[in-house]
């Protein structure tokens, strides 16, 4: 029995896909040959380094097979046992969704039904009145990509676009613009070669709400843990801020400093504090480069119109951080060559996502600048990016328009909406229910800052309200907020209805009329780069983030499960029955689109067709004599600039503000929201709408934090994945289901009677979640650590606001965006008590729920 | 030639790539040296870890990725009857899954915990080392050279925190590895000549940090810290750094120390503390002499 070896990328990067008379047999990370090329070799301090040959996937990516052979896949379309398909719309036992079962259908069943309801929705109330939204990062690959397939069939329908919140990077979209531009690069800055800079001069790194093994360079698996480890080994001091003493952190840290969550802008102002008492910054870099300095240095000193000095003993009371060791972090920070940021672009992290984000994302900013950002060992870089790459090569990532099936030149004609209407992410379910709604923002606004002052209302005057949802990839009801505004959301009959397309029947895909089965990317073809989102896209070159850049052939490795059928398969169907099948495809394939992203790419200078598809894979060479171009770099320095995906004014060595400086105090915010109380001209420390300062903390002392997830992917894979709950960090299974781990302070613990494996409930106004507790000293006091993102979302009583026990902690987070005109999610500004679960544990549900047993057939 | 697998604890994050990929391999497939290891309950590697410290201050975690020895002189097979476990040429240890039927007592006289027993197929289990897989031509022929196909585990591992090599080979890589680092056998094996070698698995530390008085809100940096063992004579010395952090690792287990902090211009300040577990000592104010 001869093995068949075919390749892919998922999330948690590249894998080798054996398999064995068309089942998969096994799952490997992908080893490079003799014929591969050899990697770059960075020299610093009398060492060479160099990265091993092989490609570094993430644990997840480890259980790809398992995922796909998941007990909870979806194998066969669906329709709701009591769904009616009343000809206006009318009783359709809406309030039942996320309760009834389901009965299996055909494929032409389920999608003459969805044509049908399109074309009566639409004619009744105009094309607006459809909505669809995806999740992100559904699967890897160019041709299946959200922007992609997806994109092109709802564009060539007409819908009402819903807009994505920058949901992992907030306070760096909303606020690093007005403080120092890059709003292209969403707030995120630059880290062109920052690796090599690092490993050669280096003496501080600064990981500020960083937790880079666990959040893996988005999707670059663990490419870059080997050079946290050579900067270790070098002797460079690691400084880990974070309420929770991450996975990192833990293994990495020279010191832990734990602010209580949300109040890290009092960090840093109070870190300013002593450098401007101490004359300890970089005097010459700021009179050049800084904008209305001498305000900022008065409201920190004291001087400003709050009358309130940022002192270390200030900040003390604030943070809970001694006094004496903010001093020390400040000094060791300003006398030693310093780099650092928060999240793996620099730009990320938790705090960012508190109602202070932008406040804490811009204070940042500023320290960074005071210490000459730019400059060789000093700058924004956080360890996870920056290794050398080929800038000359191109290949689409998935935010480039140009590689995507939805646009010229991959297709032979641009398929465009025609519905300007739209709907905004976080607050979709305000504007379903209530049947009106009104926000700042234009999705991730990387086209301009004034993007972000946008209007808009829905319905837009003229428009007809939604009335249809088709809801595609992995589940939301662990990563959005206030989680029981979605229950409400599905359960209204202004929703006439909701079909649901995914891989696997995860919390969401419960609510839906229709249920349809897609397939994995190992069931299809697709192509795609390792960790590319884009070049010329957002956040551009994210491949930096990886030791070796690795393009792939997502061969199919097996057909399609069950009746599951690829995302293109199923719009190309449904195009066709809407009799625009052929306009939809332009006659091509899946394996068609894929070549055509080879052929419009430098991909077919390099390597053929045959040898790509054969081989399954291409490895760009980075080349010896490769020209250094140190991110930021050219700012300090006075050049013009040469870093890739740059803007004409760079070249005049200007940023993307006003001014073309750091703005201290930011001329666009005097411009559009000079009286936006939770973004200030100046950027401060605000106490937050639901912080220790809170009435409500009386009655909900504890902060919970939720930062993204160590095991699991967005949502995708906790549930479809039983060895996860084996993992004694991640989650335990008693009773029948896996209950989330959730950390607690073992002070707090004995006060509330609370030991290590006992039943806990996190609790608010909002919810319930029951969850196992680790009593841990790696938790700032007054938090409660649990991961969000919970691939499992198990209401006690289904389709109810009732008690959860998958660890959907999401339920308990709050709906408010971080300020009127600051278009925001702050889940980790959340209060919350916690006790010992006393009662009988509620019957597990894991697998008598997922799938009724018509559907399991 | 031994081939070995070097466990360096050091340099594992708990990533749970080798966990994984453990059970991609061996979970719902027999193979020519093992039976299916089942879908859940069976760790064939399991990365052990515990939290080091009595402080939110100073605490760490220990990873140690665990997984069968293969002993030069197994426990299980004096265990085992009818030659159910067997040493293979090179060391591995195998358990043959069909003679093992019913013996329990395999499972249980491992030492370390890492032999399992399958309720279903009422068999002991565990780690093959992947032999089967090593020794298979056509396993990875695709690669074109034999030295790239290692243990599945050692192949996932993104951080050298698992190295496969010859133990007998004095140049290889896991003989060079072992030679220079920390040689720490598990609680069990002191005395056993294994083919997988533990490295770096922390014993103690203690820690602290050093403050002026503290009215001053200020670190005191450069103070001297000097531990005294008095059962073994032995000594440490260190100073505070930048943070007035001060530490010592791979302190004996369960002894007496004495400690002395002192700072020119300061009163010295001494402390004892027992090695039972990592210990965060104090934040130490000192007054001026």
């Amino acid at each position: 029995m001869a093995e068949k070896i075919t390749h892919s990328i998922c999330v948690g990067g590249p894998i080798a896909i054996h398999t064995v008379d068309g089942v998969i047999r096994r799952i490997r990370p992908v080893v490079l040959d003799n014929n591969d090329p050899k990697g770059w070799t960075i020299k610093a301090r009398g060492e060479e380094f160099t990265p091993t040959r092989k490609l570094q996937p993430g644990f997840i990516a480890m259980t790809e097979k398992n995922r796909a052979y998941s007990y909870d896949r979806i194998r066969y379309p669906m329709i709701r046992e009591d769904f009616v398909e009343t000809p206006d719309g009318q009783n359709r036992n809406t309030e039942m969704r996320g309760k009834s079962g389901y009965r299996r259908a055909s494929w032409d069943e389920a999608l003459d039904l969805i044509v049908r309801e399109i074309k009566r929705i639409q004619g009744m109330y105009g094309k607006e009145s459809v909505t669809a939204m995806t999740s992100s990062h559904h699967s890897w690959g160019n041709v299946g990509y959200k922007l992609s397939t997806f994109a092109r069939f709802f564009r060539m329908l007409g819908y009402t676009e819903v807009k994505d919140n920058p949901d992992s990077w907030e306070g760096f979209t909303w606020g690093g613009p007005h403080t120092y531009g890059y709003y292209w690069r969403l707030g995120g800055t630059e880290a062109f070669d920052l690796l090599e800079d690092a490993l050669q001069n280096v003496e501080t790194m600064i990981m500020w709400s960083h937790d880079p093994d666990t959040t893996r360079g988005g999707y670059a698996g663990n490419e870059s843990t080997m050079w946290r480890h050579w900067l270790n080994d070098l002797g460079v001091q690691f400084i880990y801020i974070d309420p929770f003493n991450n996975f990192s952190s833990v293994k990495q840290a020279d010191k832990w400093l734990a602010p209580r969550p949300g109040t890290d802008a009092a960090l840093c102002e109070a870190i300013a504090y002593v450098w401007l008492t101490e004359g300890t910054y970089d005097k010459e870099y700021i009179a050049k480069h800084g904008h209305r300095f001498d305000e900022w240095c008065d409201f920190i000193l004291g001087n400003g119109a709050d009358r309130l000095a940022k002192t270390p003993k200030w900040c003390e009371a604030e943070t809970g951080i001694p006094a004496a060791d903010i001093k020390a972090m400040a000094r060791r920070w300003a006398s030693t060559k310093t780099m650092g940021g928060s999240g793996m672009r620099g730009g990320f992290g938790g705090v960012c996502r508190t109602a202070n984000g932008t406040e804490f994302a811009r204070t940042m900013m500023l320290l960074f600048a005071m210490q000459g950002m730019g400059k060789p060992g000093q700058n924004v870089w956080s360890g996870s990016t920056g290794a050398p790459m080929d800038y000359d090569f191109w290949f689409g990532g998935y935010s480039d328009p140009l590689a995507q099936i939805a646009n010229e030149p991959i297709a032979d004609k641009t398929a465009v909406n025609s519905v300007t209407q739209k709907l905004y992410r976080t607050n979709l379910p305000e504007a379903i229910l209530n049947g009106h709604y009104e926000w700042y923002g234009e999705g991730f606004c990387g086209g301009g800052i004034d993007l972000e002052f946008t209007e808009h209302i829905y319905p837009e005057p003229g428009c007809s309200k939604v009335h249809m949802f088709w809801r595609y990839g992995g589940t939301f009801m662990g990563t959005m907020l206030d989680t029981n505004k979605w229950v409400k959301m599905y359960q209204s009959s202004e929703l006439e209805f909701v079909v649901n397309q995914d891989i696997h029947f995860h919390g969401e895909a419960r609510f839906a009329d229709v249920v349809l089965p897609a397939c994995t990317n190992l069931e299809r073809y697709d192509i795609g780069e390792l960790c590319n989102s884009g070049n010329g896209g957002y956040q551009s070159h994210s491949q930096t983030g990886n030791s070796w850049q690795i393009v792939v052939f997502q061969d199919k490795a097996i057909e399609p499960l069950w009746e599951s059928r690829s995302d293109y398969w199923i719009f190309a169907e449904t195009a066709k029955r809407l009799g625009w099948g052929e306009e939809f495809t332009e006659g091509r394939t899946e394996l068609d689109w894929c070549k055509r992203f080879w052929e419009k790419s430098d991909l077919c200078d390099r390597i053929s067709w045959e040898d790509f598809t054969k081989k399954g894979y291409y490895i760009v060479p980075v080349p010896e004599d490769r020209i250094r171009r140190p991110g930021f770099c050219w700012f300090a320095e006075g050049y013009a600039c040469d870093t890739p995906n740059h803007k004409p004014f760079q070249e005049e060595g200007k940023l993307g503000t006003f001014t073309g400086k750091f703005e201290f105090v930011s001329e666009s915010l005097l411009y559009w929201a000079p009286h936006d109380e939770a973004r200030t001209p100046i950027a401060s420390y605000k106490r937050s709408w639901e912080g220790h300062h809170s009435i409500k903390a009386r009655k909900y002392p504890f902060h919970l934090i939720s930062p993204h997830p160590r095991f699991d992917y967005h949502t995708q894979h906790n549930s479809s994945t039983p060895w996860f709950w084996e993992i004694p960090e991640n989650r335990e299974y008693i009773n029948g289901n896996p209950y989330l781990v959730a950390r607690v302070h073992p002070e707090k613990a004995a006060e509330k009677g609370i030991k290590d494996g006992d039943i806990i409930e996190l609790f608010n106004e909002r919810g319930s979640v029951l969850c196992v507790a680790r009593v841990t000293y790696r938790v700032e006091v007054n938090t409660i650590h649990a991961y969000g993102s919970s691939g499992v979302y198990n209401p006690v009583v289904p389709g109810e606001m009732s008690q959860d026990i998958g660890g959907c902690v999401n339920v308990l987070t709050p709906g408010r965006l971080m300020g009127d005109m600051v278009p925001g999610m702050a889940p980790n500004s959340t209060l919350m008590d916690v006790r010992k679960h006393e009662d009988c544990l509620p019957l597990g549900q894991m697998f008598e729920y997922k799938l009724d047993k018509v559907a399991r057939g | 030639m031994r081939l070995g697998i070097a466990v360096d604890s050091r340099m594992c994050m708990a990533c749970y790539c080798c966990f994984m990929a453990c059970k991609d391999e061996h979970c719902g497939h027999d193979s020519a040296l093992s039976a299916a290891q089942p879908m859940m309950g069976q760790k064939w590697i399991d990365v052990r870890e515990w939290e080091r410290g009595d402080s939110s201050r100073r605490v760490k975690t220990a990873s140690v990725p665990t997984l069968c020895a293969h002993c030069k002189d197994p426990a299980c097979m004096k265990a085992a009857k009818d030659g159910a476990v067997y040493k293979r040429e090179g060391g591995v240890v195998i358990i043959d899954p069909e003679k093992s039927k019913g013996q329990k007592q395999i499972a249980d006289a491992c030492p370390i915990g890492v032999v399992y027993w399958n309720e279903e197929l009422e068999i002991p289990q565990k780690c093959t080392m992947c032999a089967e897989l090593l020794e298979d031509p056509e396993y990875l022929s695709y690669l074109g050279d034999r030295s790239l196909v290692k243990p599945r585990c050692v192949e996932a591992c993104p951080n050298k925190a698992l190295i496969f090599g010859d133990l007998d080979d004095p140049n290889s890589e896991i003989s060079k590895l072992i030679a220079s680092e920390k040689n720490t056998p598990l609680p069990g094996l002191e005395d056993e000549k294994t083919l997988v070698k533990w490295l770096n698995v922390p014993t103690v530390y203690l820690a602290g940090t050093v403050y002026q008085p503290k009215e001053l809100d200020e670190v005191l940096p450069g103070a001297v810290v000097k531990l005294t063992c008095r059962e073994t004579g032995e000594t440490w010395q260190t100073e505070s750094n930048y943070f007035g952090d001060w530490e010592v690792e791979w302190l004996p287990k369960n002894k007496n120390i004495e400690i002395v902090i002192e700072a020119k211009g300061y009163k010295p300040v001494t402390y004892s503390a027992f090695t039972d577990a990592d210990h965060y000592v104090d934040m130490t104010y000192l007054a001026k002499a």
